[in-house]
C-alpha cells in the first residue's frame, strides 16, 4: 500500500481588530480558502481542494490555523493564499490575510514550530506589557515554556540511550 | 536565516496608516522598508518632495520579528518619466540625495537594456490583490518581464496602501512563482536582489563605490590646516 503523504501549512490569520479573530470559525476558513483557489486557479483549482483539503485546527485566541493540503498540488494551492482577502462567517466579512509560518510533513512537526514561535512572541510581548502584573504573568508563561521544552528533551535523551542498551 | 525586504510601502500623509503598515512589515518579518515618495515632473509648480524624519512620523520602531532589531526604514523617491535619459544624468542632484532609493517609473518602453548595469526592475502585487482586470495585468506584465530578463534582476515589493494589503515574504515568494520565476530565484527577488539595490544605491553617493564624503561641521582645526597650507605654497 503506498503511504499517502500531505502536507501541512501551518499559517496565522492577521486581521485587524482582535475581537475579529473570535468570531471566526473552520468551516469559514475552509470556505474562505475554497473560493480563492477557485478565483485564481479556476475550477482545476476548486478539484484540487476536493483532494485531501481540510483546516486541521483553528485557534481563534492567536489566528493559528493548520491547513492539510496534498503533496502533489500543495504549492499551487499555496498560491492562491495571499490573493484571499476576507473570510465570510455569520453573515459577516471580516477583512483578513494569512500568513504562511511553516510547512511541514506531518501535525506533530508543526506543532514543535508552533511551540517555538509563541515562546517567541511572549518574548516580543514582554516589553509592550503595560503594567506589572501583565509583566509578570507572561514571565511565569516563558518559565513553564522552557521548563516543558527542557522536560522534553530529556525525555527524547532517555529514550534514545535505551535503544542504545537494547543494541 | 534570510534578510527580506519590501521596498515600495507609499507614503501617505496618514501617519496612523503608515504607523500600522511598518508594524505590520515588521510583524511579518521584514527587516527593511523602503517609503515611496512619487513625483512627476511634468506637472506644474512640483517640487521635489523632501523625505519626512521617521522618528517624528512613527515614533519607536518595532522590532523585526525572528530578530533582535528594529525594522530600518529607508526612503525612496519615485519619478514618473516618460524620457530616463534626461534624468539619469541628474541622479546626483542636491535634490535627491536624502533618498536612499531612486527610481523610475517609465510612461513609454524605453530602457530595458539598463537591466546589465545594476539597475533592477520592480514587480508590485497590490494591485492584483485588488480586483481581478489588475490581476491579469499584473501577472501579464510580469510573465513578459520574466521572460526578457531570464529572472534576474527583478524585485518584488507590496506597494500596500493598507496594512491588509502586505503578505509575508514565504507567500510573496509563492506569488512569485505564479509570476514565472522558479523557486530560488523568487526568493532572491526578495532577499538579495533587493540587497544589491540598497549596495548599488549606496554608490550613487560615492566616487565608484570606493570613496564617499561626508559634510564636516564647523571650521575647527581642519580651516587652520588649509591655511597654512596656503601659507606654505605662497
Amino acid at each position: 500500500m503506498v503511504r499517502v503523504k500531505s502536507r501541512y501549512l501551518l499559517c496565522e490569520i492577521n486581521v485587524t481588530e482582535r475581537k475579529y479573530l473570535l468570531q471566526l470559525d473552520d468551516r469559514a476558513v475552509a470556505a474562505a480558502v475554497r473560493e480563492a483557489v477557485g478565483r485564481i486557479h479556476g475550477d482545476y483549482g476548486e478539484a484540487l481542494c476536493n483532494i485531501r483539503f481540510s483546516v486541521k485546527y483553528l485557534n481563534a485566541h492567536t489566528g493559528i490555523v493548520f491547513l492539510r493540503f496534498s503533496k502533489r498540488f500543495y504549492k499551487l494551492l499555496w498560491s492562491a493564499l495571499p490573493f484571499l482577502t476576507c473570510v465570510k462567517t455569520r453573515g459577516q466579512t471580516i477583512p483578513c490575510f494569512l500568513k504562511c509560518l511553516h510547512v511541514g510533513g506531518t501535525i506533530q512537526t508543526c506543532q514543535k514550530f508552533l511551540i517555538k514561535y509563541n515562546t517567541q512572541q511572549l518574548h516580543r510581548m514582554l516589553p509592550n506589557c503595560k503594567n506589572e502584573e501583565e509583566k509578570e504573568h507572561v514571565r511565569k508563561a516563558i518559565m513553564n515554556c522552557s521548563q516543558a521544552w527542557g522536560r522534553k528533551k530529556d525525555d527524547d535523551d532517555e529514550v534514545r540511550s535505551e535503544e542504545d542498551e537494547e543494541e | 536565516m534570510s534578510v527580506f525586504m519590501d521596498l515600495n510601502v507609499p507614503f501617505t500623509d496618514n501617519h496612523e496608516l503608515l504607523q500600522q503598515l511598518i508594524q505590520t512589515a515588521a510583524h511579518l518579518g521584514y527587516s527593511t522598508v523602503a517609503i515611496n515618495y512619487m513625483f512627476e515632473p511634468s506637472a506644474k509648480n512640483k517640487q521635489v518632495p523632501v523625505p519626512a524624519d521617521i522618528s517624528q512620523l512613527i515614533g519607536p520602531l518595532p522590532l523585526v520579528q525572528g530578530r533582535s532589531r528594529p525594522i530600518r526604514v529607508l526612503h525612496r523617491l519615485t519619478v514618473v518619466v516618460s524620457d530616463p535619459a534626461h534624468f539619469v544624468t541628474r541622479a546626483n542632484a542636491e535634490e535627491y540625495r536624502p533618498f536612499n532609493l531612486l527610481a523610475v517609473q517609465l510612461t513609454s518602453e524605453k530602457l530595458f537594456h539598463a537591466a546589465d548595469r545594476g539597475v533592477v526592475f520592480e514587480v508590485s502585487y497590490a494591485a492584483a490583490l485588488r480586483d481581478s482586470t489588475r490581476r491579469r495585468y499584473t501577472i501579464t506584465n510580469a510573465l513578459s518581464l520574466m521572460e526578457s530578463c531570464r529572472g534576474r534582476g527583478v524585485i518584488l515589493c507590496s506597494a500596500a496602501e493598507q496594512a491588509l494589503e502586505l503578505r509575508g515574504p514565504y507567500d510573496v515568494i509563492t506569488l512569485g512563482v505564479l509570476f514565472g520565476l522558479c523557486d530560488a530565484d523568487s526568493k532572491d527577488c526578495v532577499s538579495s536582489s533587493c540587497r544589491s539595490v540598497l549596495l548599488h544605491a549606496e554608490t550613487r553617493r560615492t566616487a565608484n563605490g570606493i570613496v564617499s564624503t561626508r559634510r564636516r561641521e564647523g571650521a575647527g582645526p581642519l580651516g587652520e590646516a588649509v591655511s597654512a597650507k596656503r601659507a606654505k605654497v605662497i
